[in-house]
């Protein structure tokens, strides 16, 4: 019984890790530009299979059990590759949007999603082919009478760590004032000589990594991995990011725990849950907003009139 | 600008009937060719055509404005012209059902899209449910057809309200949340949608509904071919007939709403909605009718896709086939009929027509949207401004 | 006495903790032109605001002809006879010239959806009317204008903004307009020609009145019949200018904003 608890409580914990490192993107993006980044769950999607890729290219690994090292490796590669490819979506696609309205950066960003997926489904060998994905720790931690499986503790501890560094970096740091500087006021940031495009693309490279972190870790929590995976992880990001108020961080994450938990109790608790946790979500979202329109933490915006 | 448009008008020689003429047999046989094309080298030169068509209106748009001035000259001709091509049509396709189904999906992507319209073009509201919307007709429809026997005639109207209440209740959320906020509840409102279709035992689950019975008028069947004057067309022309029927009503819908007083508030609320509000438009109401509008058409044409396919699956109304009908209308020309239709039977003819890249036609479909969006982001055709006082 | 247009009593709302506007009472008789100065920040444009509904007042009410319109939503409040003009002008500017004062028109024109889609001729008819009047109006604001009507609103120069917005006002026949700021953007034939123009609207609208925010000195010398001084959200002076440009408590507030400015 007491185990089973346990077991949902750390369910909901991952989840909400995962959900909450791709809700951040959408908050810190959305914070900087005012627009919504549809293809963010695509793109750090592509992570899993960059790490499956090196896996392969580097160590020849192509399943069964593995060393730490070459598994570290190939997510350090993975968060790379797919920051710098955040960065290339912006400089590519939606920087070209900057002034349109923002109903036309959606489309773009969703027809680029649809690029994104296609690219991996026809040219990743066997593309449309779900993978199969390694699990990034194996085996229990013993912690005093508490029995616990390695994997959902490290991702949870993981995602604790980068979160409060991503905090300490928007808050403590020059580069995270200069964000905050940005995206209160581009032009008058610019006065000040800050270059905004920089910030653009450093802001694009840390969403993404973060983005792509919660991919690697939603695909090793499933152990499968299918290129339109991006998809409903982008959805379900950026609705965490709304539903907690886009802009704000501690929205984000407040969300993100919201709607995994609202997964796990519907699974946990209704025959067939499985089927009916998307549905159950995404009431949720509906009724969120409709009681505040703005999100939790979000700032009602005022015109001036 | 007024004294270039009179300078056009009087240094045109052409007179106006063979304009509407010439642009709308022109028309036609460009379809029908893109229609019948089978090699890709043939399809790729009549898209050539196409963009070469549209590089000339970008850099010359005179052309445009010629065009349009004829059409508002001989609009009788032009109504009837296109009318009776619209007609005849299927007589030209020699037989080919490829060619008739292309045409209804595109017809009833037409609707959707025009269905679409009344709330991003002309109100600029997002809407991400318009798939769902449709699915809501079309299950609708199914079910009392094969549960308790109801013919389609009378299913179109019953799956029209209750397509229509799910609109003004997704609707109800606009009274509080804009923009994204609300781009999301439609979001959610399309999931929520989806997976109970997908989940419910009595909409078949992911199987959805088969054995959907076809429809009949005046004791003929849908089922059977149309033989006319010694022509005989496959039973496909009975649905393209009903779709370009539906598309006649969407237009027709769609032009009276726009030149009212509902189609200049909504257009107002698309400019400024604050200001919207201070000329005394109650701008809650017009977001909720906009939805209503938008789910009315859209579960018309749900209803004709469930009969015509006498099968239906949640799989036909994901988010993506609403993301689909809202980039016809992006690309097409928000608030331009013609545009989004243009818009509509592109996007809806292109990824079929590119089946020889069969594994790349969506990549190489969403690269050209972005592309589109960034060269041409008003879109095939811009919106116009309206006249008064039979001017143009 | 007859009642009053317009009867503001103990009109305030505050934003947090800033309290932008605190128990104002204001009255504006019928056929009157009434101005509002002060500083900036005073309060002038949120006095309109909570006139017009789109902030709802934390304290006082507001009466229209003796009936209450305290809280009632914006578009209610329009179509009761308020017309207004914005600061920063927001008009429909993708729309034509002409669909920009067609929309002024909004709250005494009756087309729903179904009368438009099942009775066309009825809806058109309605419309064209609309355009025959709106034409008129326009050609009695500027030749400029009604030249250019089939033109979006968006490209006209910041003087023709403020005109356009106030011919979308006339438009809905209103009791009352509020003018924020008319003059800014015009040069001295423009503010003269505008003064002008609201002084023919008067003697063409018997009854209606004018409550303007000037910062324009020569304006609110020569027009209003009343002048109303706010400084930091409270009415600190009324009466006509003259007087009320004597009074040390005006002065003071405008000096205090001058040495401000100079400093
Ligand atoms: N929606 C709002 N939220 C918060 N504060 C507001 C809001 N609207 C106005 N204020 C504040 O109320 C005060 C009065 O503003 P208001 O715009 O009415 O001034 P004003 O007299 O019109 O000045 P100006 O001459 O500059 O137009 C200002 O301090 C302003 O910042
Ligand atoms: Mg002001």
């Amino acid at each position: 019984m007491e185990s089973l608890i346990l077991q949902h409580l750390l369910n909901w914990l991952v989840l909400g890790s995962i959900y909450a490192l791709v809700a951040l993107g959408f908050s810190l993006l959305f914070g900087l530009l005012n627009v919504i980044h549809f293809s963010h769950g695509d793109v750090s999607m592509i992570a899993p299979f960059v790490a499956l890729g090196s896996l392969q290219a580097i160590f020849g690994i192509t399943g069964g059990a593995m060393g730490v090292l070459p598994i570290l490796a190939a997510l350090a590669i993975a968060i790379l590759v797919t920051g710098l490819i955040g960065i290339g979506a912006d400089k590519l696609v939606i920087s070209r949007f900057r002034r349109s309205p923002a109903m036309m950066a959606l489309v773009a960003t969703v027809a680029l999603g649809t690029v994104i997926r296609e690219l991996i489904r026809g040219f990743y060998p066997q593309g449309s082919n779900p993978k199969a994905f390694p699990a990034i720790a194996q085996g229990f931690l013993e912690i005093g009478p508490l029995r616990l499986p390695a994997q959902p503790v490290l991702i949870v501890g993981t995602t604790v760590l980068v979160v409060a560094l991503m905090y300490g970096l928007m808050q403590k740091t020059p580069i995270g004032t200069r964000i905050r500087a940005v995206a209160e006021d581009a032009a008058t940031a610019r006065l000040m000589g800050i270059t905004p495009s920089r910030i653009f693309a450093f802001t694009f490279f840390l969403a993404s990594a973060a983005g792509a972190l919660g991919a690697l870790f939603f695909a090793s929590h499933a152990g499968v991995v299918r290129f339109d995976f991006g998809v409903q992880l982008g959805l379900i990001g950026f609705s965490a990011a709304v539903i907690g108020g886009l802009g704000s961080m501690t929205g984000a994450i407040l969300g993100a725990l919201a709607i995994a938990g609202i997964e796990s109790i519907v699974q946990a608790n209704i025959a067939d849950g499985a089927s009916y946790r998307l549905v159950f979500a995404f009431l949720l979202v509906i009724l969120m907003l409709c009681l505040r329109p703005s999100g939790l933490l979000g700032k009602p915006v005022f015109e001036k009139v | 600008m007024s004294t270039t448009l009179t300078n056009i008008h009087s240094r045109t020689t052409l007179p106006a009937s063979l304009i509407v003429a010439a642009t709308e047999i022109g028309g036609a046989i460009l379809l029908g060719a893109f229609l019948l094309a089978e090699s890709t080298p043939l399809v790729v030169a009549l898209l050539a055509v196409m963009g070469a068509l549209f590089a000339a209106m970008q850099y010359r748009p005179q052309i445009e404005e010629v065009i349009v001035a004829a059409f508002h000259d001989a609009r009788g001709l032009a109504t009837a012209l296109a009318v009776a091509i619209v007609l005849i049509y299927p007589f030209f396709l020699g037989g080919n059902t490829y060619a008739l189904h292309l045409l209804i999906v595109s017809l009833l992507y037409s609707v959707l899209a025009l269905a679409l319209n009344f709330q991003l073009g002309s109100a600029n509201i997002p809407n991400f449910a318009t798939g769902a919307t449709y699915g809501i007709g079309a299950y609708t429809s199914a079910l009392l057809a094969i549960h308790l026997g109801w013919s389609f005639w009378a299913t179109l109207p019953a799956a029209a309200i209750v397509a229509t209440v799910f609109g003004f209740l997704l609707g109800i959320p606009s009274m509080r949340t804009r923009d994204s906020y609300l781009a999301l509840v439609t979001i959610a409102f399309g999931i929520v949608i989806h997976q109970m279709l997908n989940n419910l035992s009595w909409t078949g689950g992911p199987n959805g509904l088969v054995g959907i019975p076809a429809p009949s008028l005046l004791g003929h069947s849908f089922m059977r071919p149309i033989e006319l004057f010694g022509f005989r067309l496959p039973s496909q022309a009975n649905f393209y007939y009903l779709s370009a029927a539906l598309l006649g009503l969407a237009i027709l819908s769609a032009k009276r709403l726009h030149e009212s007083r509902v189609g200049l508030a909504w257009n107002a609320i698309r400019a400024d909605e604050l200001a919207a509000k201070c000329q005394g438009i109650n701008v809650v109401w017009y977001k909720i009718l906009a939805f209503g509008v938008d789910a009315f058409l859209a579960a018309f044409a749900g209803t004709i896709y469930a009969f015509y396919i006498s099968y239906i699956s949640p799989d036909n109304f994901t988010f993506l086939v609403s993301v689909t009908i809202m980039t016809m209308v992006i690309v097409g020309g928000m608030d331009n009929t013609l545009g989004v239709i243009l818009g509509a039977f592109l996007l809806t003819m292109l990824p079929e027509k590119l089946r020889v890249f069969s594994d790349y036609r969506l990549l190489f479909v969403s690269v050209v949207v972005i592309l589109f969006l960034i060269l041409r982001p008003k879109g095939l055709f811009p919106q116009r401004q309206r006249h008064y006082g039979g001017q143009r | 006495m007859t009642t009053p247009l317009l009867k503001l009593s103990g009109l305030g709302i505050r934003f947090g903790g800033l309290v932008a506007l605190d128990a104002v009472d204001l009255t504006v008789a019928p056929s009157t032109i009434t101005c509002i100065i002060g500083p900036n920040g005073a309060g002038k444009s949120t006095l309109f605001n909570l006139i017009t509904g789109i902030y709802r007042p934390t304290s006082g009410t507001v009466a229209l002809q003796g009936d209450p319109i305290t809280g009632l939503p914006a578009h209610r409040i329009a179509a009761r006879g308020i017309a207004r003009t914005f600061q920063s002008s927001r008009l429909f500017e993708d729309l034509s010239i002409l669909d920009n004062v067609i929309i002024g028109m909004h709250g005494r024109t009756r087309t729903d959806v179904l009368t438009a889609l099942l009775r066309p001729a009825k809806s058109r008819r309605e419309l064209e009317a609309c355009a025959a009047e709106a034409e008129t109006i326009l050609r009695g604001i500027s030749d400029e204008l009604f030249a250019r009507r089939y033109q979006p609103a968006g490209i006209l120069p910041q003087a023709d903004r403020r005109r356009l917005e106030i011919a979308r006002a006339l438009a809905s026949h209103p009791k009352l307009i509020l003018l924020d700021e008319p003059s800014s953007g015009m040069d001295d034939r423009d503010t003269a020609a505008l003064m002008a123009d609201i002084r023919r609207v008067m003697a063409d609208n018997p009854g209606l009145s004018f409550l303007i925010i000037e910062h324009d000195m020569r304006l609110v010398a020569e027009l209003p019949d009343n002048v109303v001084v706010i400084d930091y959200g409270k009415k600190i002076a009324e009466g006509d200018f003259a007087t009320v440009r004597q009074l040390p408590r005006v002065q003071q507030a405008y000096l205090g904003q001058k040495a401000v400015e100079h400093a």
